[in-house]
């Protein structure tokens, strides 16, 4: 009985640390859940980015599901994703955007305001408008209290303003149906 | 003269990324700076991974030194930045986590492991000093043995 114990030993260690090895060979170090993943969205209150009479608070974002899309001209990905957003926009799903000035460009040399409208008009006209609406993050107060660490990230929230999915990167057609779509199915079935 | 330029030059070799930080950062009160530099030296980048947000210049990094600044300067403690980061950014965010369900193995697994590496070589050792004792008796016998073959062969002759 002892004997076979010992023999037991290092073969289920071997096992163990094998199982854990190979776990983290496949696993990736980018992919941290957000903090915000079933909470409700922070309070804000923000202006228009074309329009900067015109303010915005929670308020604004209830009462049907709705997917905030973070993002900013200088940022690459977003441009790729544009199009499939406005796809989506264009079968009745509300895109909010959070528009995100480059942090680093902000703090070291200043954004001019006019200058960002422009180019938001111009990449808007060229690759498809999927916003109702663009809410202007001046500090990016509201983006660090999402958890944002880049553009474009995505937060997809139910119609009482609570974050059911996140997604850091572009939203193409596969992550859509995977991971979005069937989310959206279950709430307007439960709602 | 020479020596001086030689030691000139090895201070020039050393770094001192923190400090540059804190220049950016301006405190009246030094125990402001104090946390300040604890607090981004412990902050890690949520973007980078394997920076703390002093060494980092993600844009993320930018706005939590700053947001970590504005909020130290409003007077709240180390710990509540921390908690403020922890609540939006997630456990990640710092480099100290806390002790928990979860984490307490990374203690318990390697003091058991020493434990039980302690528990072997103790018990090993009483089994050779047992092994031990009995050899030399038997070892005793035999070498008393050769002792008196040879003091026979040596009357003998």
């Amino acid at each position: 009985m002892m004997k076979n114990f010992k023999v037991l030993v290092p073969i289920i260690t071997f096992l163990f640390i094998s199982i854990f090895l190979y776990k983290g060979l496949y696993s990736d170090p980018t992919d941290i859940e957000n903090a915000n993943l079933q909470r409700p969205f922070p309070e804000f209150k923000l202006n228009d980015l074309m329009n900067p009479d015109k303010s915005y608070n929670k308020a604004d974002l209830l009462g049907e599901v709705t997917l905030i899309n973070v993002w900013g001209t200088w940022c690459v990905t977003c441009r790729v994703e544009l199009p499939f957003m406005t796809r989506l926009s264009e079968q009745g799903i509300r895109i909010i955007g959070v528009y995100y000035d480059n942090a680093a460009e902000a703090v070291f040399s200043g954004v001019d305001l006019i200058q960002t409208q422009q180019d938001v008009k111009q990449m808007l006209s060229q690759l498809g408008n999927p916003f109702r609406f663009n809410i202007y993050d001046v500090n990016r107060d509201l983006s660090l209290d999402l958890g944002v660490t880049g553009a474009p990230e995505s937060f997809l929230l139910d119609a009482n303003g609570v974050i059911v999915a996140h997604r850091r990167g572009a939203i193409d057609e596969r992550v859509w149906e995977k991971e979005f779509a069937p989310l959206i199915r279950q709430l307007k079935q439960g709602g | 003269m020479h020596r001086v330029f030689n030691i000139i030059f090895i201070f020039t070799l050393v770094a001192f990324p923190a400090l540059a930080v804190e220049e950016d950062y301006p405190f009246e009160d030094p125990q402001q700076a104090k946390v300040f530099s604890q607090l981004v030296n412990e902050l890690r980048c949520p973007k980078c991974q394997n920076q703390n947000i002093a060494d980092s210049n993600a844009m993320v990094a930018i706005d939590l030194k700053n947001k970590t600044y504005q909020l130290v300067k409003e007077g709240q403690s180390k710990e509540q930045v921390v908690d403020f980061m922890v609540q939006r950014y997630g456990q990640f965010v710092h480099y100290d986590p806390p002790l928990n369900w979860l984490t307490i193995w990374l203690w318990l697994i390697p003091l058991s492991l020493i434990a039980a590496l302690v528990l072997f070589v103790i018990k090993r050792g009483q089994r050779e000093q047992k092994d031990e004792t009995q050899v030399s008796v038997d070892k005793l016998a035999q070498a008393k043995a050769l002792l008196q073959q040879i003091e026979e062969e040596g009357e003998k002759k």
